[in-house]
């Protein structure tokens, strides 16, 4: 496909703000998780759209896909690990919602 | 025709990505980022990144997706008639606002950022294929970046091991003040 790199760029930014949009305003903790995996993705969009800029046809640019890869690797860490303390959040206390976990709070 | 595509599948991923923060079921929500990770993976494809679009289908919408969906069903959040149903969905403090307003306005600087600058043509060679040979992917991933290889490696067994101490059932009794 010949789309500007501009066009990816945008896309990439409609969707990190979607993503902050959810992180920002949404009380359910698992949809606060599912948006930083938005935002991610969004990064990784950004990191496609720099290395095709940066590529010709005798000399690829790879950083790009290695980068997005790195990424992914540390999204699956951190739905892992952000589960892993829902569940012993809900274990403990029965809830999701994030504005009632407030034990910290001072 | 697949610029064409491309444009589709862009208004799809936004549509759905709008569709999990918009939806009050968390199964629904789940779905949802499924298929913004479905267009998003065929716009990888179209810009020429086989592998990665691979990767995208294989981690995230195969493992990191059903772990979400079995968390959603474990906690029985998906329950339209459960008390979570009634709650409110959004925060509507004034900060949550306010941080929201600034990233939209954050959001419209770097689009006008981006309107404004000139990119050069990309090379038509690479528009056409696109540049992830898979040999040349793990030649550089085992040479140039093997550090960066070998700290994911590390992350993974912490996390490993964070998530079994985090998993494990408390087998001291509770105390008195633990229960309140």
């Amino acid at each position: 496909m010949t789309v500007p790199t501009e066009h990816l760029l945008i896309l990439a930014g409609i969707l990190f703000t979607i993503g902050v949009a959810g992180f920002f305003l949404r009380r359910n903790l698992i949809v606060v998780l599912m948006s930083i995996e938005l935002m991610l993705n969004a990064a990784n969009v950004t990191f496609i759209a720099g290395s095709r800029q940066h590529s010709t046809a005798g000399d690829l640019n790879l950083d790009g896909p290695i980068f997005a890869i790195f990424v992914i690797a540390v999204a699956a860490v951190e739905a892992a690990v952000g589960l892993a303390l829902v569940i012993a959040l809900f274990r403990r206390r029965q809830l999701v919602m994030l504005d009632q976990v407030n034990e910290l709070s001072g | 025709m697949a610029n064409a595509l491309f444009y589709i599948l862009s208004v799809g991923a936004i549509l759905a990505a709008a569709g999990v923060i918009a939806s009050r079921n968390p199964v629904m929500s789940v779905l949802s980022l499924l298929g913004s990770f479905f267009c998003i993976a065929v716009i990888y494809l179209l810009a020429g990144f086989q592998f990665l679009a691979a990767i995208q289908i294989l981690v995230y919408a195969g493992a990191i997706m059903v772990l979400f969906l079995f968390v959603v069903m474990l906690l029985n959040l998906g329950d339209p008639e459960g008390e979570a149903a009634r709650e409110p969905m959004f925060h509507h403090g004034r900060r949550a606002f306010l941080a929201m307003g600034t990233s939209v306005a954050i959001l419209v600087a770097g689009l006008v950022a981006v309107l404004n600058t000139s990119f050069p043509a990309i090379d038509p060679a690479v528009a056409e294929t696109g540049n992830d040979p898979v040999g040349q992917l793990a030649i550089a991933m085992f040479g140039r970046y093997s550090l960066p290889f070998e700290a994911a490696s590390v992350l993974l067994l912490a996390t490993t091991v964070g998530i079994m101490v985090l998993a494990k059932r408390q087998r001291t009794p509770r105390t008195q003040g633990e229960r309140a």
